[in-house]
Parts: structure tokens; sequence; C-alpha cells
């Protein structure tokens, strides 16, 4: 059975509806991606996920829950963890304060996951006492990670990470979240990016008004002629 | 070279920048002519002394009131109108618990329980100061914690609860209407009267207080008296003060706390529990807010209805002063409006000292329309 599994999702903002119907699977340890045009929908399928937008039908089964109508701190009980693409730290809090925000949860935060968030992003061991909202929009990037991984989700789930990064960090990121993924977390990912998220990950949904329009490896994807003319400018 | 330089950066001087150099200048033949006072002897030094210390006073009643408002702003995201009047609940709930229990035997019942609202129940008679009756005195501040989040906590399941996502301007319009709601209510039962409640302060000298612990002071601070109500409240609203910094700093619901107040909906997603923060803010704001009212009538021995809602105004100056949200800011707007309005003492009558803090806000904000403090520390 799928670690995620979203059927025939519809979801919106008020009374406008953004997603139509759509189906989105994750598998344990799988690393899929999300592309499409602007305003597919691409960011609200994350929201949906977490409860952010009005939902107007569809199944949101994560590890054998049903977890929609969930409050978004049970959601993360389950194990999904979210970066949300702007604002993604809480600035007048130091580094350390942040990841223990993301622990929130636990009634302690535990040493060893700190030191993981630590071996995995030193830039942010180095400026533990640092007030989020001085450091640069890479560090921050990190930070928002390191917050969602404070409670090694079995799913984490990042929108645009590499939006708004210099060009030489965003080959940076995309190593990081190979490594995420590598050591054994499911990621889903929404990104600008398409062509290189298409090339690093396992599985792609090319998502156009809300609706699901191909699915496949990434790979494939990369090959499908259709698919490039249409989303990856050919 | 030079010349062309200065002229350059004359015409590139903003209005905010002039508004700032005038605020200084104002500020510096303030202090030139606080000096020629002095040094003419037309002010005596003891009162300057004074005027300081009633500045730090009243800035300390209003910093407790001031950081629940700032809470509210920064978490519940709205100007609360209404913590004014919580402010008068504190005093009324705190005050007849005092009553209640200090008064048993030298006062009936009703006199006691409205505060005097009969004119029974003589202040002095009952004994209503920290000498005669600490532990009265003291339960009467907890009872007026206490009662002050409970009324508060019942507003927000009433009222502001369901306004939640509603935006700051419909929160901002129902606070007004709770804030008269409450204090009509509070009239309702003890009258629209002023009265004194508080006997007169237990006055010693200084050099009483330092024998107990054996002590000897040199003479000129020997003959000082020290007002042991002014007193009770500046060591309470200090470690009040203290202890809000700490929570704020150093515990988990302190930093979820700044966290909501920093990015609401990241706070959500993090998993803090966004209903648990803000039922946390209202315990702290309204029992700040209910402790600096008990306080100032302690100081001030006489109450009123009006109470809180004549002070929310200097209070909100203090907070947008000092950068609406931040907490710190609040607590250093606080001391600039309380030293203003003490100081201006020198200058002008104090019917009108509320001028000079207002213009001053008002001359700040134009310098800078952020608040002193503002991109400093949120909450």
């Amino acid at each position: 059975m799928a670690l995620l599994d979203v059927s025939e999702l519809d979801a919106g903002y008020g009374d406008l509806q953004i997603l139509e119907g759509v189906d989105l699977t994750v598998d344990d340890g799988e690393y899929v991606t999300i592309v499409g045009p602007n305003g597919a929908g691409k960011s609200t399928v994350m929201k949906s996920i977490f409860g952010l937008t009005n939902y107007m039908g569809g199944s949101i089964v994560f590890d054998g829950n049903e977890i929609h109508g969930y409050r978004p701190e049970d959601i993360i009980q389950t194990g999904v963890g979210y970066v949300p693409q702007n604002d993604n730290v809480f600035p007048s809090l130091s580094v350390m304060e942040n990841l223990e925000m993301g622990a929130y949860i636990l009634d302690e935060v535990p040493e060893s996951r700190l030191e993981a968030v630590f071996d995995r992003f030193p830039i942010l061991d180095e400026r533990r006492e640092q007030k989020a909202g001085t450091m640069s929009g890479g560090q921050q990037q990190m930070l928002a990670m390191g917050r969602a991984l404070m409670l090694e989700p079995k799913l984490l789930m990042l929108d645009e990470p590499s939006a708004g990064l210099a060009p030489d960090l965003v080959d940076d990121m995309f190593d990081r979240i190979d490594e995420i993924n590598d050591d054994g977390t499911a990621v889903l990912l929404v990104e600008q990016n398409a062509k290189e998220a298409l090339r690093r990950c396992d599985r792609g949904y090319v998502l156009v008004q809300g609706q699901n329009r191909y699915e496949d490896d990434g790979d494939a994807l990369l090959g499908d002629e259709q698919v490039r003319q249409d989303f990856l400018g050919g | 070279m030079s010349t062309g330089n200065g002229r350059d950066r004359l015409s590139n001087l903003t209005a905010q920048e002039a508004v700032g150099g005038i605020l200084l200048l104002g500020i510096g033949i303030l202090a030139l002519d606080l000096i020629r006072l002095i040094l003419l002897n037309e002010l005596p030094f003891g009162r300057l002394l004074s005027y300081t210390w009633n500045g730090i006073v009243d800035s300390l009643y209003i910093g407790l009131a001031a950081i629940g408002l700032s809470m509210t702003y920064s978490i519940l995201r709205f100007a609360n109108f209404s913590h004014g009047d919580l402010i008068t609940t504190g005093a009324f709930s705190g005050w007849t618990v005092a009553y209640l229990i200090g008064g048993i035997g030298v006062a009936d019942l009703s006199s006691r329980l409205l505060l005097r609202a009969d004119g029974g129940a003589q202040p002095g008679a009952v004994g209503m100061d920290v000498l005669s009756a600490p532990l009265t005195i003291v339960l009467g501040l907890i009872v007026a914690a206490l009662v002050t989040i409970l009324v508060a906590l019942l507003i927000d399941r009433l009222v502001y609860r369901r306004l939640r996502d509603a935006g700051g301007i419909p929160l901002l319009i129902a606070s007004v209407g709770v804030a008269l709601a409450l204090r009509y209510l509070i009239a309702f039962v003890y009258t629209t009267d002023t009265r004194i409640v508080v006997a007169s302060p237990p006055q010693p000298e200084l050099a009483e207080l330092v024998a107990i612990v054996g002590l000897e002071l040199p003479a000129f601070l020997a003959e000082r008296t020290i007002n042991l109500h002014e007193a009770t409240l500046v060591i309470s609203a200090l470690a009040l003060i203290v202890g809000v910094h700490l929570l704020l700093q150093y515990t988990k619901l302190g930093k979820s706390m700044r966290a909501m107040s920093d990015n609401k909906d990241l706070a959500l997603i993090t998993g803090i529990p966004t209903e648990r923060v803000i039922f946390a803010t209202w315990v702290i704001g309204s029992g700040l807010a209910g402790v600096a009212g008990y306080l100032i009538v302690l100081d001030r021995g006489q109450i009123t209805i009006n109470l809180g809602w004549f002070l929310l105004l200097l209070i909100f100056a203090a907070v947008i002063l000092g950068g609406i949200g931040s907490i710190y800011g609040a607590l250093a707007g606080s001391l600039v409006i309380g030293l203003t309005i003490n100081l201006s003492l020198v200058w002008i009558p104090s019917d009108l000292n509320e001028i000079a803090a207002f213009t001053l806000m008002i001359i700040v904000l134009i310098f800078r329309p952020d608040g002193l403090f503002s991109g400093v520390e949120t909450a």
C-alpha cells in the first residue's frame, strides 16, 4: 500500500475550486515530483494534504489513516513534514529555537535528531544562536528543511525549495534533497525547475489546471516529446 | 568638494530626518533648560528626583498593562480596546476580595462586597495598607489576576473566538463593544462613584527599614521616606516583567508564543497548537492587566470605573511608540511615556501633561513610523 494515497481530491479556496479530481500516490521512500504551469494547483495539493485549503471532496490517506479533517498538529503526528514556499522560518527566533519549534509536539527535543540535522546542515550548527531572519535565503531554506526533519517524517513535502536561490545554490539544494531521500525519507516535491526535478525524482506528475495530465517515471516524462514541448520548453 | 558634499547631504535630508533632527534639538534644549533651572535653583533637585521616580512608577504599571496589549496585537492580531477595562476588572475584583477578608468583623458585608458603594467601611478602619494587612493585600493581588484571566477567557470564548479569522477591524470594533459592556457591568454593580479604598500608605524613613537588617545609611538618604505602597507596586511590577521575559525567552511556551507572533500560518503547520498559545496569551496578558489595575489603586488610593479606560490611551501610546507587537518595545515605550508625563511637569501644568506624551508620540512616529524598536525583536 502506498504511503500517501490522494484520490479524486477536490479542493480550493473559498468557493473557488482549484483541484478537480487529483490522484497522487507516494510510496515508502519514493521521490515524487509535481510539475506543471503556473496556477496548475501544485502548491494547492500540498496545502490540501495539510488541511489548509477548503476541502470539497475525495480522500487523502496517509500511512493507512484518512487524514482529511485532521488538525495540522495531528497530521504532523502521523509523519508528514511540510516546508512551504515562502516565509518558512520564524525570523525573530534563533536557529536553535526554530528547530525546537519543529519538535514542538514532542515533550523534549531529542538530542539525536538535533545532531542529525546539524550533521546534514553544518551551517545551522555554526549559527545556532543567529536569528533566522538575518540569514541568507539559502540558509533559511536549509533551516526550514531542518525544522521539518526534526520529527523524522516518513514523507517530506517541499514547495519550490529552489525558488529565489542563486543559481549555484540550486544544484546544492537538489543534492540535499537527494541525500534526504537516500536516507529513506519519501519526498514530494513541487518545482518550477521542472527539468532538474524530473531528472532527480523517481516518478513525476504533470498537473494542468487542477487535473492530472501525465504521470510516469521522471526520465520517461523527460523523454516524452509532448511533455517536453508543452511543459519543459522544448 | 566638501561643501558640495555637504549641500548634497542637506538637500537629501528627508522630512523624516528633519523631524528627527527637530526632536533631538527639542530634547537637547529642554535638557539644557533643565540644567539652567537646577543651577538657578528654580527647580529644587529633590523635586526633579521625585518627578523621575513618579515617572518610573507610572511607566511600570503602564508597562505591565502594555505587555498584554502588545501580545494580543501580535498573537491575536487585533488592537484590543477592552484591555483597559480588564485593568478595571482586576482593580475591582481584587479590592473587593481584600475588603471581604480584611473587613471581617469591622464593616458589614454589603459595604465590603460592593467596595464601599454606600460609603461605609472606611479604608483606615478596615486596615487597608500593606503593613496592617500584608496577606490580605497579596491575596487581593492574586484574586485580581485570577478573576481578570477568567473574565478575559470568557470574553474570548463568547466573542473573539467566533471572530478569530475575521481580520483585525471587526475584532477591534467588537473589542470596543466589549469594553463598554464590561465597564458598565462593573458600574451596574459598584456604581460610578469614585472612592478611596486604600488607607494612606505607611511611609517609614529609609533608615528605619535598613535598621531592620542592621545597616546604617549615610545621612542624606537616611531621612528620606519611602512610600510602601509605591514600593509594593515597583517590586511586584519588576518581578512580573522579569518573569515574562524569562518565560518568553527560555520556556517552550514562550518560544511558541514568539513563533506564533512571527508567523501564525507557519506555527500551525509546524504543529504548534495555536489555540493553546492563544489561551496562554490571554492568561498572561489579562493577568498582568488585572494586577496592574490592582496596583494602581494601591498606589493612588482611589478606585473608579474609568480607571482602565482613561489609562488605555497612554498604554496604546506606549505600545505604538515602542513598535507595536514587540513587548520589549512596549516596555521601553512605557518608560518613555511615564517619564514624559512626569518630567513635563517641570514646564507645563499637570492638567496638560498628557499632551506632552502624545505630542512626543506623534513626533517619534513621523520620525520612525514603525516605532522606536521596530524590527528589533517581535514579542
